[in-house]
């Protein structure tokens, strides 16, 4: 019999046992593989106007590193289920070096067959998530079966390294260990944790300190001297704060619910609260990671899936109208309207006219850094009664009655952060009498012209509008409302082929697919990531209490000689798993929250709707590892006699 | 006196056909409220089933038991579990005390989960620890003190719901012999000063000689029992070992 056929024989008869380990590798290898084979897949590659590649590579990165330490947590939960048997055969009399090479082989042989079934599994996933894809790219592509050689072989050689490498670490087990040690793999005696006063203000005042400072806009100077720096800042003072906060608070909470000696003494009270206080040293460092693993992840999907969200939107504010252009007289202008009058899927279309006048500006507004105005050199003045007419026909509220030079700017992009602030501010304009003075008394966060057409649009009141008139040359700006603008490939490509170049001609269609494409695949992968990371992290806390399961079963048979039921006994871990599971999700939820906020004013939008649906999404896959966790916990403390 | 605990025609049969092993064959017992009983025999002669059977850890494969008036063998585990928390105490070995509770919290543990309110539960915290002899130690945790300590802090557990009936198996088995003196002698004590029913399972006979009866199992069927009336203990303690020798078989480890 060789060590070899040992080591088979050992995972076919534990197989149960072996699963969970197992069930872990095949998922990190499936996640790894179809996630790779999307990057090497052809269709996806086309069909995106982005860099893909740049955007593949450096998420796989990411996801290396993660599905390493992940296989590396599960194989530490393993070996540690394993050590007794590894014992035994010590104790038998094998040597170690043999036991060592039995663990080698088992865990390679297991690492093998992992790896051809997720590769398989893998490709079938693969079209599904190809598919997937491509919807949320807004593409309808039929998708090919197909196998990728260079995914299959990236896959292969990136966990043939991480097998390897716990292999080796298996194999060392049976030397990092006395035989005593292997025996009694969970030491007793475990001194009861201090509640340092000064380490709990510590937590909240780095917490405080990340907080505050996020909430800082990023004009203030705070941001302004070093953008890289602060960053790493809120960072570093937010990853201690929680450290400390798990480290210190929370005993610190536990030990006041004690002193109140009636609730402590009711019931099964005593004994959940005296297991936490004893567990939550060694269970701070891994909340700290699941709380600040929750907090990256909500980040992750909460942004992407708000850019994805607000796709129509923007391009609805960016381009109001289906389509708008510079008439270069009637008979081109008869020329678009029969294109369009002949598209049956577009119907019914509109045309609105109207009258601009367009001049070279000049403005030197403090406080509007980053180079605000760079594409706005140009500006727009349509009269206050045209304004209030297409604003109107748009279903916006507020109609203007500007008088004198009294002017209203409109800027679809205005961000607290970045845009000036109009009110007050003056424009030099020439009109028919010379220059004259534009006042600002406001402005509207909306665009009632394409932008791209429009540069930077002004209101003026109408006599000004006249003035300028009379001083020069008057433009009339076509703008088209069809039905289906989101549908509307052909008609778009047909338009922009018969218009010239001086007519400016600006689409909704065309800048809304390249967003749609681009935040797809953003909100792919945000998605993608997000669900691996949760599912990972659901994993590290369902391993780690279940290993805490194992040492605290004689605890549980005590308390059922003594007379606890098994009603109680489920009781108590159900309110301790809830403890557990509660703290990192709602300081992960609250970190993600400060994080998000600070971001929804980077992009001047709200974007509520989309975060709270993403952290609910989150919460409720959460929720759902927190009954199996509770329930495995109970079934492996009462199991047996 | 009234019967605190009675068990008629009790049967205990281990494994499955082909492979039968009988390990108590008909007992018959009866221990009256305020007696202190002994359970002695030799390795193998059941005496550790039997005390499983009758404190509800284990189920008989026939016969009765009554205990307190209520028959208990063919109750479902939940009642179970709350009957032997209202009605029953238990002293162990090995002490079973929960490492991540203090000296203190162990004791109360039984009050607690019966929900009597806090200030009582410290009531009768203080006046245990003073009879017992562990003031000084309740705050400590368990891994912080002795054996000794350890067995008497297991033993105020078991009184202080104040059970109708107390089990203590081998709690002298894993102590040194002035710890094992004390123990015992705070077992009689609470007997004769507080009228608890104690049944005792050992095979120390020096252990044997505190109890007011002793109860003697061979291979799973009574053999004989001792009563100790007005014998002195040390008397009573010869007595033991003439019966432990008449019995033979595996009882060389006696004292």
């Amino acid at each position: 019999m060789t060590l070899f056929s040992i080591a088979r024989k050992n995972i076919k008869r534990n197989f149960y046992n072996y699963f969970l380990y197992f069930a872990s590798m095949i998922f990190s290898i499936v996640i790894f593989f179809t996630f790779v084979s999307l990057q090497y897949n052809d269709q996806v590659a086309e069909a995106s106007t982005m860099k893909i590649s740049t955007a593949f590579k450096g998420a796989s990165i990411v996801l290396i590193i993660f599905v390493g330490i992940f296989i590396w947590y599960s194989n530490a939960f393993f070996t540690r289920r394993r050590k007794k048997e590894v014992a035994l055969y010590s104790l038998l009399g094998v040597r170690k070096r043999q036991i060592g090479k039995m663990l080698f082989y088992e865990n390679f042989v297991m690492g093998l067959f992992a790896l051809i079934i997720g590769v398989v599994l893998g490709t079938l996933l693969s079209k599904f998530f190809v598919m997937l894809l491509m919807k949320m790219m807004g593409f309808a592509v039929d998708v090919a079966f197909m196998i990728s050689g260079k995914a299959i072989l990236e896959t292969v050689i990136v966990f043939a390294i991480i097998i390897l490498i716990t292999s080796f670490e298996g194999y060392r087990l049976i030397y990092r260990f006395k035989l005593i040690d292997l025996f009694h793999a969970e030491k007793k005696g475990e001194s009861a944790p201090k509640a340092s006063v000064f380490a709990a203000l510590l937590a909240i005042i780095f917490l405080a300190a990340g907080y505050f400072i996020s909430t800082q806009t990023l004009t203030s100077k705070l941001w302004l001297s070093n953008i890289l720096m602060t960053a790493l800042i809120i960072l570093a003072s937010v990853t201690l704060g929680t450290f400390l906060l798990f480290r210190s608070l929370t005993i610190y909470m536990i030990k006041l619910s004690k002193k109140n000696r009636s609730q402590y003494y009711k019931g099964i009270n005593i004994i959940g609260t005296s297991q936490l206080l004893y567990r939550i040293k060694g269970n701070a460092r891994i909340l700290t990671i699941i709380a600040l693993l929750s907090a990256v992840t909500l980040c992750a999907i909460g942004t992407s899936y708000s850019m994805f969200y607000n796709a129509k939107q923007l391009s609805n504010a960016m381009n109001p109208f289906s389509y708008a252009y510079i008439s270069q007289g009637k008979p081109l202008d008869q020329k678009v309207h029969g294109i369009i009058n002949h598209q049956s899927d577009h119907q019914p279309a509109s045309l609105y006219s109207t009258k601009v006048i367009k001049q070279e500006i000049n403005i030197d507004w403090d406080k509007a850094p980053n180079g605000y105005f760079m594409d706005r050199k140009r500006s727009t003045f349509l009269s206050n009664s045209a304004f209030n007419q297409l604003a109107k026909t748009l279903g916006q509220k507020g109609s203007l009655h500007l008088k004198g030079d009294a002017a209203v700017a409109l800027d679809n992009q205005y961000s607290k952060t970045f845009s000036p602030h109009y009110r007050g501010k003056t424009l030099d304009i020439k009109t028919n009498d010379g220059r004259e003075k534009l006042h600002f008394v406001g402005f509207k966060d909306y665009n009632v012209i394409n932008s791209n057409l429009a540069g930077f649009p002004v209101v003026v009141s109408d006599q000004l509008f006249q003035k300028l008139v009379r001083s020069g040359q008057v433009q009339t700006i076509k703008q088209w409302q069809v039905k289906n603008d989101t549908d509307s490939a052909e008609l778009t490509k047909r338009l922009a082929s018969i218009l010239p170049k001086k007519a400016e001609f600006t689409d909704f269609y065309r800048p809304y697919k390249d967003m749609m494409a681009g935040n797809g695949m953003l909100m792919f992968l945000g998605a993608f990531l997000g669900l691996v990371f949760l599912l990972a992290t659901g994993s590290i806390i369902y391993f780690k209490q279940l290993t805490e399961a194992a040492a605290d079963k004689e605890r549980y048979d005590i308390l059922k000689k003594i007379g606890v039921t098994k009603k109680e006994i489920r009781h108590s871990i159900a309110k301790q798993m809830l403890f557990i599971f509660s703290m990192p999700l709602g300081i992960g939820i609250l970190h993600s929250a400060f994080a998000l906020s600070a971001l929804s004013d980077l992009m001047g939008r709200n974007i509520l709707a989309p975060v709270l649906i993403s952290m609910g999404v989150y919460t409720v896959i959460y929720i759902m590892y927190y009954f199996l966790t509770v329930n495995s916990y109970f079934k492996l403390v009462t199991q047996g006699k | 006196m009234k019967a605190m605990l009675q068990a008629q025609h009790v049967k205990k049969v281990f494994g499955q056909k082909g492979n039968v092993f009988t390990a108590l064959d008909d007992i018959d017992l009866e221990i009256k409220e305020g007696e202190f009983v002994g359970v002695m025999g030799p390795s193998g002669s059941g005496k550790t089933t039997l005390l499983n059977i009758l404190s509800t850890i284990d189920q008989p494969t026939a016969g009765s038991i009554f205990i307190d008036g209520s028959r208990i063998d063919n109750l479902k585990e939940d009642q179970l579990s709350s009957f032997r928390r209202n009605k029953l105490g238990f002293i162990f070995q090995d002490y079973n005390l929960l490492d991540t509770l203090t000296i203190e919290e162990n004791i109360v543990l039984p009050l607690a989960l019966a929900k009597v309110s806090a200030k009582e539960i410290d009531r009768r915290v203080k006046n245990i620890a003073h009879k017992i002899g562990i003031e000084e130690i309740l705050a400590k945790f368990p891994y912080q003190v002795s054996g000794g300590q350890k067995q008497r802090t297991a033993a105020s557990r078991a009184i202080i719901a104040g059970p109708s009936l107390i089990f203590a198996d081998e709690p002298t088995g894993a102590l040194d012999s002035k710890s094992a003196t004390a123990l015992l002698q705070s077992l009689s004590q609470l007997n004769e000063r507080e009228h608890a029913t104690i049944m005792m399972v050992t095979h120390d006979a020096f252990a044997a000689s505190f109890c007011s009866r002793v109860l003697f199992i061979k291979d799973g069927a009574m053999f004989t029992e001792l009563v100790k009336g007005q014998t002195s203990r040390k008397d009573y303690f010869q007595k033991i070992l003439d019966v432990l020798s008449a019995l033979g078989g595996g009882m060389d480890d006696l004292i």
